[in-house]
C-alpha cells in the first residue's frame, strides 16, 4: 500500500472518524502511561488550547469567510472574567467558565451587530482594533482590573503531585467539545448558510439567508468556546496582565494554525494547532528564544498564504480526488435523465390555495408602482408600473439596457429602490431586506447562474430558508427532512443523480435547473426568472418550459425576462415591454407584438413601416435578440 | 483659551503627519482593494533605519526622509512584484492574511536584529519650541508637518497632473475599464503600491523624532491609520486628509482635557461610531456593484 493510499484509507469514510478517535484515546492515556513527562504534557496542553481556538476561529473565518485577526481577544475576555471573579470571591475560577463564555458571546454579538451589517473590510479592521482597544481599556480601568499590575488568580487546590495533569485533561475535553460543536454547526442549515455567504453573499440573501444574523451568530459562536477556555487559561497561568492576556502573538498563531491545516475544514485547524505549537516550541528551544519566534511565525504565514493557500488537508484530499478521478470515469452529463420523466410533487404548498380560487378579484400578487432608480445621471428604471397577477406567467421583454435586470434587483432587494412602491401579496416589501422578501415567497434565478460552486448540488438546494425561524437554522442539512425535500426537488427537475457532485462541475444548463430547484426550496408563490433559456440547448429549453408550466399549474406565478421571443409569445401571457426604464406596452402577446411603440423600441424609429399592419412582415422570430 | 488654541494647533500639526501616513494606505486600498496591514510595520522599519542612521552619522532624522522615500519606493515595488502580485485575483481575505504575515515578519526581523526596546531620535531641536502669541509649537512637530504637507502636495500633483497618476486613478475607479483603454493593471498596481509604500519613508522619519517606538508599535500605528481611513471613507485621498485632521484634533483635545491614556482609544471609538452610522465613511461613495464584474 502506498503512503497516499494509506492516507486515503485513513481520511475517507468510517476511518475518517477512526483516526481522530484513536488519537483521542492515545492522548487520554498519555499522562497515565507517562506521568512524569511534565514538559511534554505542558506542550500538549498548549496545543489543545491553540487547536481549540483555531477550530473556533474557523467557524467565522473558515465557514463564513470573514477573517478575524484579533481572535485572542476572547481568550483575554474569558481569562479576565474568570480571574477577576475568582479573585473577588476567592473561589475556584472554574465555576465561572459559563460566565467567561457568556461575556465572549455578548462582546462578539455587540461588535458583530455593528460591523457585520455591512459587507467587506470593516470586520477585519475591527478585529484588530478590538484586541488593541481591550489592552488599553483593561490597562485604564485599573480600579477594576488592577491595570498593568495584573490579576493574581487563586492557585490550584489539588496536590502538587498532579502538576498540570488536571489542566491537560480540561483542555483536552474542551477541545473535544469544540470540535463536536464545530462539526454540528457544519452539518446544520446554519452551517450551509455560512458557506453560502462565503461563496456569494448576495445570492445567499436572495435565497432567504438572513446574512446579518448568520454572520453575527457565527462570530458569537466562534467566540464562546474561546471565552470558556479563557477561564481555564487564567487558572492555569495564575497571573494575568493586559498585554499577555490580550496577546497579538496568540492571534497570529490562531490564524496560522487554521490556515496551515486547512481553512474551512473540520480537522485542519486541529492539525494546524498541533503543528504550530510544536514548531514554535522547537524554535524556542533551538532557535534562539522568543525573539525569533515572531520571525518564524510571520514567515510561515507568508509562505502558507503564497504556496499552500488552501492548507494541508484540502491539498491532500485534492490529490486523492485527482487520483480517484483518473481511476474511474464520472458521468457528468445526464441528458437522458434530464429529458425523461420526473417525479410529480407538490412543490409549493403555500401557493396552492391561491390557484384554487378561480375568478377572484383580489389585488395582484406583485404590484410595482412608480419604481425608479438612478445610477448617477442614468435613470436605469424610470417610473415603472407593473403588475403580476396570481397564477400568471408574465413576460418582461425589452432591448438590452432597458432596465429589466435592475427591476429584478429592485423587486428582490438586491438594490434599494430610489422612489416608488413595491407590494407583494398584500405586503409592502420595498424596504425589507432581501431575505425577508424570500420568506414571503418571492424567489429568483439569475441571468448568469450563481450557484455556490464549491458546495455539492444537494447542499446548494438545501441552503435556502423559506422562513426566518431559528429552529430551521439548527436543522440537519445533510440528512433528515430538509435533505429529503432537496432530493425530491432535484428529482423533480430531473437531476436527482447529481446530488453529490460539485455544483461547479455541472453544465451551464444543468446549473440553471439546479438554481431553479434551489428557488423551489423556498416554497415560493412567485419566481422571477432571468433568461431561463439563455445559453442552453433546445432539449433543455423544452424541459425548462415543461417545468415552468408544471409549476404554474400548481399555482406559482412567474415573471420572466427572456430574449427568445418565440418562447415568450408561446409561454407567457401577458407580456410587458420595457424600454429606457419605462413600461411602454403591456397586454396579451398578440397585441404587444403589433404595437408600433414596441417595434420602435426594438428596431429603431427609422424601421417603422408606413403600413400600421406589420403582420406578414414581422414574424416573432425577427424580434429574437441575444444577450443581456 | 490659550490651552484650547494650543491643543487645536497641535492637533492640526499631528493631523498633517497622520494624513501623510494614511494617504499611502488609502491609495493602496483604492487601487488594489488590499488592506495593507504591513503599512504600520513599514513605518516602524523606516523609523528604526532613520534612528540608526541618525545615531551613527548625526544627520538630521527628518532630512533623512529624502533618502528613505526613494528607498521605500523600491521596497514597495519589490514587495509587490515579489510577494503580493503572486496572489492577485484570490479573495481579499487572503491578501489581508498575507500583509498581516509581512507585518509580523518585519516585526520579527526588528526584534531579532534590534531588540525589543523603546527608541527615539533626539536631534538638537527635539525639546525646543517656537513661541508665537503665547502658544508653543514644538519644532519637531512643525518640521514634521511641513515635510508631510510637502509630500502630500507632491502626491497630489503626481496623481492629478501626470499620465501615471491618471492611470492610477482610472484603475482605482474601474479596473476593467482601465484595462480596456490600454492601462496595464499589474503595472499600475505595482506603481501604486510603491508610491503608497514610499509615503512611509517620510512618515517613518518623522515618527522616529515625534514618538518613541519599538518593534510592536506597528499594531498601534496601523490601528490609528485604519481608523483614519475608515472615517474618511476607504480609498478616498480627500477623506484620509479630513479623517487625519479630525482624529489629530480629537486625540490632542482628549489628551489635554481628559487624560493622555484615553487619547489612543479615540481611534477605536471613532471606527465603531463611523461603522454604526455611516459605514461608507465621510467621503466614501457606494458605487454600483452589479455591473462591475
Amino acid at each position: 500500500m502506498t503512503t497516499l493510499g494509506r492516507i486515503r484509507a485513513l481520511t475517507s469514510g468510517r476511518s475518517g472518524r477512526l483516526v481522530p478517535l484513536l488519537l483521542f484515546v492515545v492522548l487520554v492515556g498519555y499522562p497515565v502511561v507517562f506521568p512524569f513527562a511534565i514538559y511534554e504534557q505542558g506542550v500538549l496542553l498548549l496545543a489543545f488550547l491553540l487547536a481549540l481556538m483555531a477550530v473556533s476561529w474557523n467557524i467565522v473565518s473558515g465557514f463564513a469567510g470573514y477573517v478575524s485577526l484579533g481572535h485572542s481577544v476572547f481568550l483575554g475576555l474569558g481569562a479576565y472574567t474568570g480571574g477577576l471573579l475568582a479573585e473577588h470571591f476567592q473561589v475556584n475560577p472554574l465555576w465561572f467558565m459559563p460566565v467567561g463564555g457568556l461575556v465572549a458571546f455578548v462582546a462578539a454579538t455587540l461588535v458583530g451587530m455593528v460591523v457585520l451589517r455591512a459587507r467587506g473590510h470593516a470586520f477585519v479592521i475591527i478585529t484588530i482594533a478590538l484586541l488593541l482597544a481591550m489592552q488599553v481599556l483593561v490597562n485604564n480601568f485599573s480600579q477594576v482590573t488592577h491595570g498593568s499590575n495584573g490579576v493574581n488568580v487563586p492557585l490550584p487546590t489539588w496536590s502538587s503531585d498532579y502538576q498540570n495533569m488536571p489542566f491537560y485533561y480540561m483542555f483536552l475535553a474542551l477541545l473535544a467539545a469544540t470540535v463536536g460543536f464545530a462539526a454540528w454547526v457544519r452539518r446544520t442549515k446554519f452551517g450551509t448558510g455560512l458557506l453560502a455567504i462565503r461563496e456569494d453573499e448576495d445570492k445567499a440573501a436572495a435565497i432567504g439567508v438572513n446574512t446579518t444574523r448568520y454572520k453575527v451568530l457565527a462570530y458569537a459562536a466562534s467566540a464562546v468556546p474561546i471565552g470558556v477556555a479563557g477561564v481555564v487559561y487564567a487558572y492555569f497561568l495564575s497571573f494575568l496582565n493586559p498585554i499577555g492576556a490580550f496577546s497579538l502573538l496568540t492571534s497570529v498563531t490562531i490564524v496560522l494554525s487554521a490556515l496551515l491545516g486547512g481553512r474551512g475544514t473540520l480537522w485542519g485547524p486541529v492539525l494546524g494547532g498541533f503543528v504550530v505549537t510544536i514548531v514554535t516550541e522547537v524554535a524556542n528551544v533551538y532557535g534562539g528564544g522568543t525573539d525569533s519566534r515572531l520571525l518564524v511565525l510571520g514567515l510561515a504565514l507568508v509562505l502558507v498564504v503564497l504556496f499552500l493557500p488552501r492548507g494541508v488537508l484540502p491539498a491532500i484530499s485534492a490529490r486523492l480526488a485527482r487520483r480517484r478521478a483518473a481511476a474511474q470515469t464520472v458521468e457528468y452529463t445526464d441528458q437522458a435523465g434530464v429529458a425523461s420523466a420526473r417525479t410529480p410533487i407538490v412543490v409549493s404548498p403555500r401557493s396552492a390555495p391561491a390557484a384554487q380560487t378561480p375568478g377572484r378579484t383580489a389585488a395582484p400578487l406583485l404590484e410595482i408602482r412608480g419604481a425608479a432608480r438612478s445610477f448617477g445621471g442614468l435613470r436605469a428604471v424610470d417610473g415603472v408600473d407593473l403588475t403580476v397577477e396570481a397564477g400568471s406567467i408574465t413576460a418582461l421583454i425589452g432591448p438590452n439596457g432597458s432596465g429589466k435586470t435592475t427591476l429584478f434587483n429592485l423587486v428582490t432587494g438586491a438594490m434599494s429602490l430610489g422612489s416608488g412602491e413595491i407590494w407583494f401579496d398584500g405586503t409592502r416589501i420595498d424596504q425589507l431586506p432581501p431575505w425577508e422578501r424570500a420568506h414571503l415567497g418571492l424567489g429568483r434565478t439569475f441571468q448568469i447562474t450563481r450557484l455556490f460552486k464549491s458546495m455539492t448540488v444537494l447542499e446548494n438546494v438545501v441552503a435556502p430558508l423559506p422562513t426566518a425561524g431559528w429552529g430551521l437554522m439548527a436543522k440537519d442539512a445533510v440528512s433528515g427532512h430538509e435533505a429529503e425535500r432537496a432530493r425530491e426537488l432535484l428529482d423533480f427537475v430531473g437531476l436527482g443523480r447529481f446530488g453529490a457532485q460539485q455544483a461547479g462541475s455541472l453544465s451551464y444548463g444543468q446549473q440553471k435547473l439546479v438554481e431553479l430547484a434551489q428557488v423551489l426550496m423556498l416554497e415560493p408563490k412567485m419566481i422571477l426568472l432571468d433568461e431561463p433559456a439563455g445559453g442552453i440547448n433546445p432539449t433543455l429549453i423544452n424541459r425548462m418550459v415543461e417545468i415552468i408550466r408544471d409549476l404554474n399549474r400548481q399555482g406559482i406565478a412567474f415573471l420572466v425576462v427572456e430574449h427568445n421571443i418565440p418562447l415568450v409569445l408561446d409561454l407567457c401571457d401577458p407580456v410587458a415591454v420595457l424600454s429606457r426604464g419605462q413600461v411602454i406596452a403591456q397586454g396579451p402577446p398578440s397585441i404587444v407584438r403589433a404595437d408600433p411603440a414596441v417595434l420602435e423600441a426594438y428596431l429603431g424609429p427609422e424601421w417603422l413601416p408606413a403600413d400600421p399592419v406589420p403582420g406578414p412582415v414581422l414574424k416573432p422570430a425577427d424580434l429574437s435578440v441575444k444577450g443581456g | 483659551m490659550t490651552q484650547l488654541v494650543q491643543a487645536l494647533v497641535l492637533g492640526l500639526l499631528i493631523g498633517g503627519v497622520y494624513a501623510l501616513m494614511a494617504s499611502g494606505l488609502t491609495l493602496i486600498f483604492g487601487v488594489m482593494n488590499i488592506i495593507n496591514v504591513a503599512h504600520g510595520a513599514l513605518l516602524i522599519l523606516v523609523a528604526f533605519l532613520t534612528w540608526k542612521t541618525w545615531s551613527v552619522t548625526g544627520i538630521d532624522p527628518i532630512l533623512l526622509a529624502v533618502v528613505m522615500t526613494p528607498l521605500m519606493f523600491g521596497v514597495g515595488w519589490l514587495l509587490y512584484k515579489g510577494v503580493l502580485s503572486r496572489i492577485s485575483g484570490s479573495s481579499p481575505g487572503m491578501s489581508v492574511l498575507l500583509t498581516f504575515g509581512i507585518a509580523i515578519t518585519i516585526e520579527g526581523i526588528l526584534n531579532v536584529t534590534a531588540g525589543n526596546k523603546f527608541r527615539s531620535a533626539t536631534p538638537s531641536y527635539f525639546s525646543q519650541s517656537f513661541r508665537i502669541l503665547g502658544i508653543s509649537l514644538p519644532k519637531a512637530q512643525v518640521y514634521g508637518c511641513i515635510a508631510a504637507v510637502l509630500v502630500l502636495g507632491l502626491l497630489y500633483v503626481v496623481l492629478a497632473k501626470t499620465w501615471t497618476g491618471r492611470a492610477i486613478r482610472a484603475t482605482a475607479q474601474n479596473p476593467s475599464g482601465a484595462a480596456l483603454i490600454g492601462i496595464q493593471a499589474s503595472g499600475v498596481a505595482a506603481l501604486a503600491f510603491a508610491i503608497g509604500t514610499a509615503t512611509t519613508g517620510v512618515g517613518g522619519s518623522v515618527l522616529s523624532v515625534l514618538y518613541p517606538f519599538f518593534p510592536a508599535s506597528h499594531y498601534d500605528w496601523i490601528s490609528r491609520l485604519l481608523g483614519i481611513i475608515v472615517l474618511g471613507g476607504m480609498g478616498s485621498l480627500a477623506g484620509a486628509l479630513v479623517g487625519a485632521i479630525v482624529l489629530g484634533l480629537a486625540e490632542t483635545l482628549t489628551a489635554t482635557y481628559v487624560s493622555l491614556q484615553w487619547s489612543t482609544l479615540i481611534f477605536y471609538a471613532v471606527i465603531m461610531i463611523v461603522l454604526l452610522f455611516r459605514p461608507q465613511g465621510l467621503f466614501g461613495s457606494r458605487l454600483r456593484q452589479d455591473v462591475m464584474a
